[in-house]
């Protein structure tokens, strides 16, 4: 039961925040280079999703799963995105990366007049409190699955 | 006073906006320093106004700290100030724990240099309230840890 990382990517697809708490295998490619990856990787889906979707969509693209672990993904209205990587147990972890977006997020950055919409969220406070909050989640262990 | 996030956006744009048309040569502080101060002065004493119009006079100076550490910190940052200290000789240190408008900035030493910039319209804001009310009065403020400071209020017997 574990949280292995966090992605946080804004409207253009600046990564401004990335932590990982379990991560046993790296990508193999420098961090800019994967951030790239991933965002390009959502934006990929979600425009199929919602062009093969067969009934109306509401959401569109929530998560995946492979056989090891589940991308849990969010997207606020102005644009920005949240992913969560997590193993196989969290079914869904929506409401905790609202719960990142609204209480962490809007309360400690963009209220943050010194944290200007630079490409990087530098506020020690924002990192120290989404830490804790990981942490405190019931499906958060220290030991990896 | 609905909510406070109107209020602290407008509160940062302000302080930017001073800073910003400030001439390029001058980013000293002292001058944005003086005009944030003078913007509370005015809000101050308008904002006192208001909120003493249905109270009965006080009785001395320690009643008039006492409404300010609590009716108007309450009105103005929906909590009261944490700890009040004086000297009975005019001095008077208001203690704020978690001060709002710190609170989203950091919780420690980070951005300690941006602090003042935050606290010079609660001086005035302090400054005004007091003038208002018959009490001239120097305010400073100071900061060591986020989201707490400390006013100090230096009363001025003429």
């Amino acid at each position: 039961m574990t949280v292995h990382n966090l992605y946080i990517f804004d409207r253009n697809g600046n990564c401004l925040y990335y932590n990982e708490w379990n991560r046993k295998k790296q990508a193999g490619i420098s961090k800019d280079e994967e951030y790239k990856l991933m965002y390009g990787m959502l934006f990929s889906i979600r425009s199929f999703v919602s062009k093969m979707s067969p009934l109306d969509m509401k959401e569109g693209f929530l998560s995946f799963q492979t056989s090891r672990y589940r991308l849990h993904y969010y997207e606020t209205p102005s644009g920005l995105k949240f992913v969560m990587n997590t193993d196989l147990s969290v079914s869904n972890a929506r409401e905790t990366l609202q719960h990142i977006y609204s209480n962490l997020y809007v309360e400690l950055i963009v209220k943050n007049p010194v944290c200007s919409s630079a490409p990087s969220l530098d506020s020690e406070v924002f990192s120290s409190r989404l830490d804790a909050f990981i942490r405190a989640l019931p499906y958060y262990s220290p030991r990896a699955a | 006073m609905a909510d406070e996030a109107p209020f602290q956006f407008l509160h940062s744009e302000v302080i930017e906006y001073i800073y910003k048309s400030a001439d390029s040569g001058e980013v000293e502080n002292g001058r944005n320093i003086t005009k944030l101060e003078n913007m509370g002065l005015r809000v101050g004493q308008g904002l006192i106004e208001r909120l003493t119009k249905d109270t009965a006079r006080f009785k001395d100076e320690l009643d008039i700290m006492k409404f300010i550490c609590k009716d108007f910190w309450t009105c103005v940052f929906k909590k009261q100030i944490d700890n009040l200290r004086t000297n009975h000789q005019g001095i008077y240190v208001l203690q704020d724990n978690k001060f709002r408008l710190l609170s989203h900035l950091s919780a420690g030493k980070q951005y300690l240099e941006h602090a003042p910039k935050y606290l010079a319209f609660t001086c005035g804001l302090v400054r005004g309230a007091l003038s208002n009310l018959g009490v001239k009065s120097i305010v400073t403020a100071e900061v060591s840890v986020m989201p707490a400071c400390k006013f100090q209020v230096m009363i001025q017997k003429s």
